[in-house]
């Protein structure tokens, strides 16, 4: 049995990611697969608790009560915070644990046991898994951390800088029901690695899934360019320096305990322009550590591909290059995706997550009027992400211009506010 | 009459806090430093320390330096030193501010002129507690040197400003930026690894220069028991080879610190002089990004000082047995310091504007090292730097160089027109260079079509080797061109225009040059960028198109380079498709 077509409903969610897939085979059969639910962020008018809900119920009837997968691509807040519960079991995520999937499928970072108990044994093949589960646990606490410390105030920070670095926090910060949800609402639960059987075979009849992405330790270690130290011990210093600054602040004597000192308020004259100056350098430096941190949780997204009946879907998460370079360190696979047909543009439309080689190897890409021209799903929301203003003097031409001139592209972004997603058909 | 004294001493820490000696002391250094009456902070005529720690929100206290009325000095509170000074945060901001003006007094010594900021001001803020981070730098936009601090895994505070390798290395990326401001734009990929090696070889000549510090090394801080003859203390000769030398001056100071300072990147300051000689570095993708590029430079650099140093050692007389007289080893090794971080500073002053490339710097550093010291026959100097720069594939650009690797004199004198220059306004006026250079365009290979500036114009008086003063003026032009991409051939000479440039495209392309004039005005040297040097303008477009955007608009690219370089958690660089 074999799919003969598929509809794909790309849920508005503003800044976030949120895909139902609908399989469709002969004789009314039908498979729903459900591809991350969060959002960091709705466009103006729209409340997020509210929209979380009603695409939940909208999941619900699409899938009539029962969904055959959840795959969350990786745990960042605009990829699962639709997942999240509440005591009176009336939020958006409760909805969803009803659908009882068969399946929770998500990367190989995820296995909760690992962070949890250090004894858990290491798996053939994953070498290293408990280190980069305990390494994101860190991860979430800094950024935790810092949402608390700009919570406690702005410390002298541009507002600007502010709320970039407190939007990068939220996203990262852990969210423990979402996660929580995501470990026991599945009959099932498979965590997936470049290369790693077919979770979904059995449920997706005639469909095969490619797992491309996240690499593991070693699979990345085996193509690094560049000698590394172990990252888990850095996000752990990290952590600890940043906990001391949050949590202790009045016992803390700090590194001169008795000596004379001024308050920040009351600086004499001729510190005052240097002082402001080291404030907002201070928001710098957690600005690029937090960056960072957010691009390597990216980077541990799942890279889905498709392939039915010679047609193929493209869903790489929010996969970055680091994340990427080892498929596309195969040419086996670089020649997989040369003839993708849906392409879910990676990580909202930022530049990093769409790498030159794989965007340039899309042979169906085209002008407007191509047969069986790429097709794009974008789900973004501008002024979200990035410094629209950064310019450089050299072209560093937009992707989204790109996008929308060779693929027929389709973004949630372009969705009039309360339209609740856009339906895509494709016939196998 | 008193004569008064045109220096001060204060007391530093002469490595760091990890380095003891066998009785478990830290080990201070005093160090001379220009005469000036210091204000609060200390605050001096070309630094600004403020002790704000924005972590804590809070300012320390600054000691509130004393006039000695006979000498004129300042009186060194912290002298004689104790253990206690690890705790003191005005000893960490007398010890910021004596390494940094003794770092600045080197250039300024080396090149015989005042050497200014890269920022528009005098005095450059140096704050020693900047916030906890494990990391330091220096931030042109802030006219700052930031040091920060923080709880090791030990529970012991760490403070970077306190590690003299560090202080250096910061100084002299501010330094630097002062000579060449074009060195901390973004082009190709050795310019921002020069500023990063660079910084790491004047931190560690400088250091080396100091004669507590390689004796410390070289008996392991007294560890090792040396043969004594009258007040004589020897040294076995097994121990001066040039890796042995590199081991114990490197890894003899290096090992506890990089312990102590987990996180940072003092170890790899200083692992890249184990880096064995390869030509293949500068092609391997693995070197590609700046902070692990300055390594290859700095690896030359310090192989070339340890190569000099046992250049001449072969010159001392041993004293039977293969024993050395530890004193002598001592001021041999000083001294190779010493003469190659002069060289290594002169040599700036020969390098293009913009656009450096190690090949360029390796020219500029010959050709500096062949005006002052015509005769290199007795240590070679020349061409064991040469050879150690080729075993790691850095040589002299070919076409601009003579068979000893120094640039091309200046050939087209007989065509420039000198009439109009008045020599005198020629050292030490923008308007009037300008006003040569725009006369001379065509011979100089000026493109009118582009807007020229003078960046710098500079009188330099250097002491040769032979006693002999050679006077000079430095003089920097750069040349801005906004340009469509259809233009590429016809201004820079690029065909065909590569795919991913459109003819529609606009884009800022550069050329640039130095003018060495000597002593009598004329042309002695002229590096150039040319506008029209199609193949190096299309290997900067390349680069710079492939560099992720976020990284060119980081306000303190340093800090990131720091970070990076410490953990090497870099991106990996995505090929040009
Ligand atoms: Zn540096």
């Amino acid at each position: 049995m074999s799919p003969t077509s598929l509809t794909l409903y790309a849920y508005q969610v503003g800044f976030g990611d949120c895909f139902l897939l609908r399989f469709n085979y002969p004789g009314e059969v039908r498979r729903h697969v459900l591809i991350d639910f969060g959002s960091m962020g709705m466009p103006k008018g729209v409340a997020q608790g509210q929209r979380l809900l009603a695409i939940a119920e909208d999941i619900k009837a699409k899938c009539a009560g029962k969904l055959d997968a959840v795959v969350a691509t990786h745990r960042h807040a605009d990829h699962i915070s639709g997942f999240a519960t509440n005591r009176a079991g009336t939020a958006s995520g409760d909805v969803i644990r009803t659908l009882a999937p068969e399946l929770v499928l998500q990367p190989w970072t995820e296995q909760l046991e690992l962070a949890e108990d250090a004894s858990a044994p290491e798996q053939p093949g994953l070498r290293g898994a408990r280190s980069m589960a305990q390494t994101l646990k860190s991860m979430n606490a800094l950024a935790s951390a810092v949402v608390t410390l700009l919570d406690q105030g702005r410390h002298g920070l541009s507002e600007d800088l502010a709320s970039r670095l407190g939007f990068i926090g939220e996203d990262n910060i852990s969210n423990a029901s979402a996660v929580k949800n995501l470990a026991s609402m599945g009959k099932r639960n498979a965590f997936a690695f470049f290369g790693s059987a077919d979770a979904l075979a059995e449920l997706l009849p005639g469909v095969r899934t490619h797992i491309l992405g996240p690499p593991t330790v070693e699979q990345s270690a085996s193509i690094r360019k560049q000698r590394s130290r172990d990252p888990a011990e850095f996000w752990h210093l990290h952590r600890q320096l940043l906990d001391a600054q949050v949590n202790s602040p009045n016992d803390d004597p700090g590194p001169f305990a008795d000596y004379p000192a001024t308050r920040g308020s009351k600086l004499p004259m001729s510190t005052r322009w240097i002082a402001r100056r080291v404030r907002e350098a201070r928001g710098e430096q957690l600005l690029q550590i937090v960056t960072a941190l957010d691009k390597q949780m990216n980077n541990t997204s799942l890279i889905l591909l498709f392939e039915v009946a010679g047609k193929k879907l493209l869903f790489p998460g929010d996969a970055q290059i680091e994340n990427w370079s080892y498929a596309l360190s195969h040419p086996e696979i670089r020649e997989l995706l040369a003839d993708v047909d849906l392409y879910k543009v990676g990580h909202h439309g930022s530049l990093n997550a769409t790498p030159k080689s794989l965007w340039g190897g899309f042979r169906k890409r085209g002008k407007a009027g191509t047969a069986q021209r790429l097709t794009s799903v974008l789900s973004t929301m501008p002024g979200k992400h990035g410094n629209p203003g950064a310019g450089t003097e050299v072209p560093r031409r937009p992707l989204l211009e790109a996008l929308g001139k060779e693929s027929e592209l389709h973004s949630t972004d372009g969705l009039e506010p309360g339209v609740l997603y856009e339906e895509l058909e494709f016939s196998f | 009459m008193v004569v008064k004294a045109n220096s001060q001493t204060f007391t530093i820490l002469a490595q760091d806090p990890a380095v003891r000696n066998a009785h478990g002391e830290l080990l201070f250094a005093r160090v001379s430093v220009p005469l000036e009456t210091l204000g609060l902070g200390p605050t001096g005529y070309r630094l600004k320390v403020v002790d704000f720690d924005a972590s804590r929100n809070q300012l320390y206290h600054a000691h509130a330096y004393q006039q000695d009325a006979a000498s004129g000095c300042m009186i060194d509170p912290f002298d004689p030193p104790g253990e206690a000074l690890l705790g003191n945060p005005a000893f960490h901001c007398q010890h910021v501010y004596a390494v940094v003006m003794r770092t600045l007094a080197r250039f300024e010594m080396a090149l015989g002129r005042r050497v200014g900021w890269g920022f528009d001001g005098h005095q450059l803020h140096v704050v020693p507690h900047a916030f906890v981070e494990a990391n330091a730098f220096y931030s042109r936009a802030d006219r700052a040197l930031m040091f920060g601090y923080f709880k090791g895994l030990d529970g012991q505070h760490v403070f970077t400003c306190l590690s003299h390798d560090i202080v250096a290395h910061e100084a002299t990326h501010a330094i630097l930026d002062g000579l060449r401001g074009g060195f901390m734009n973004a082009s190709g990929p050795d310019q921002a690894a020069f500023h990063e090696g660079f910084a790491d070889v004047v931190a560690l000549l400088s250091v080396f220069s100091l004669r507590e510090i390689i004796e410390f090394a070289l008996t392991n801080g007294g560890r090792i028991e040396l043969t004594v003859q009258g007040d004589r203390r020897l040294l076995n000769g097994d121990q001066l080879s040039q890796q042995n030398l590199a081991e114990s001056l490197l890894f003899g100071i290096g090992e506890e610190f990089g312990q102590q300072l987990e996180g940072l990147r003092a170890n790899a300051l200083r692992r890249s002089v184990m880096l064995p000689p390869s030509a293949d570095y500068l092609r391997d993708e693995q070197f590609a990004e700046a902070h692990n590029r300055g390594e290859i430079f700095a690896a030359a650099m310090l192989r070339s000082m340890l190569a000099l140093w046992v250049a001449r050692l072969g010159e001392l007389g041993n004293f039977g047995d293969n024993l050395y007289n530890l004193r002598e080893v001592v001021e041999e090794g000083a001294k190779a310091a010493d003469q190659l971080l002069t060289i290594a500073i002169r040599a700036l002053d020969y390098c293009p504007p913009l656009d450096l490339e190690f090949g360029d710097y390796l020219a500029a550093l010959l050709t500096v090292d062949a005006q002052v010291a015509p005769d290199d026959s007795r240590y070679d100097y020349r061409l064991i730097i040469r050879t150690t720069f080729e075993a790691f594939g850095i040589v002299p650009p070919a076409a601009r160089t003579d068979a000893d690797g120094c640039w091309h004199g200046f050939a087209d004198n007989g065509q420039v027109q000198y009439r109009n220059s008045h020599f005198d306004s020629m050292l030490r006026d923008d308007e009037e260079v300008f006003r040569f250079l725009w006369e001379n365009r065509a011979v100089l290979g000026i493109d009118e079509r582009a807007y020229t500036e003078v960046v710098s114009v500079r009188p330099s008086i250097r002491l040769g080797t032979d006693g002999l003063l050679l006077r000079e003026s430095v003089c920097e032009y750069i040349m801005k061109a906004n340009i469509f991409g259809a233009e590429l051939k016809s201004v820079c000479n690029i065909s065909p225009r590569p795919a991913w440039i459109k003819t529609t495209d606009a884009l800022t392309v550069y050329g640039a040059g130095t003018l060495i004039f000597d002593q009598y005005g004329r042309i002695k040297y002229h590096v150039q960028r040319p506008l029209n040097d199609g193949q190096w303008q299309l290997r900067r477009l390349s680069y710079l198109a492939g560099l992720d955007s976020s990284e060119l608009d980081l306000r303190n690219p340093l800090a990131q380079l720091h970070r990076q370089r410490a953990w090497q958690v870099g991106p990996l660089r995505e090929e040009q498709a």
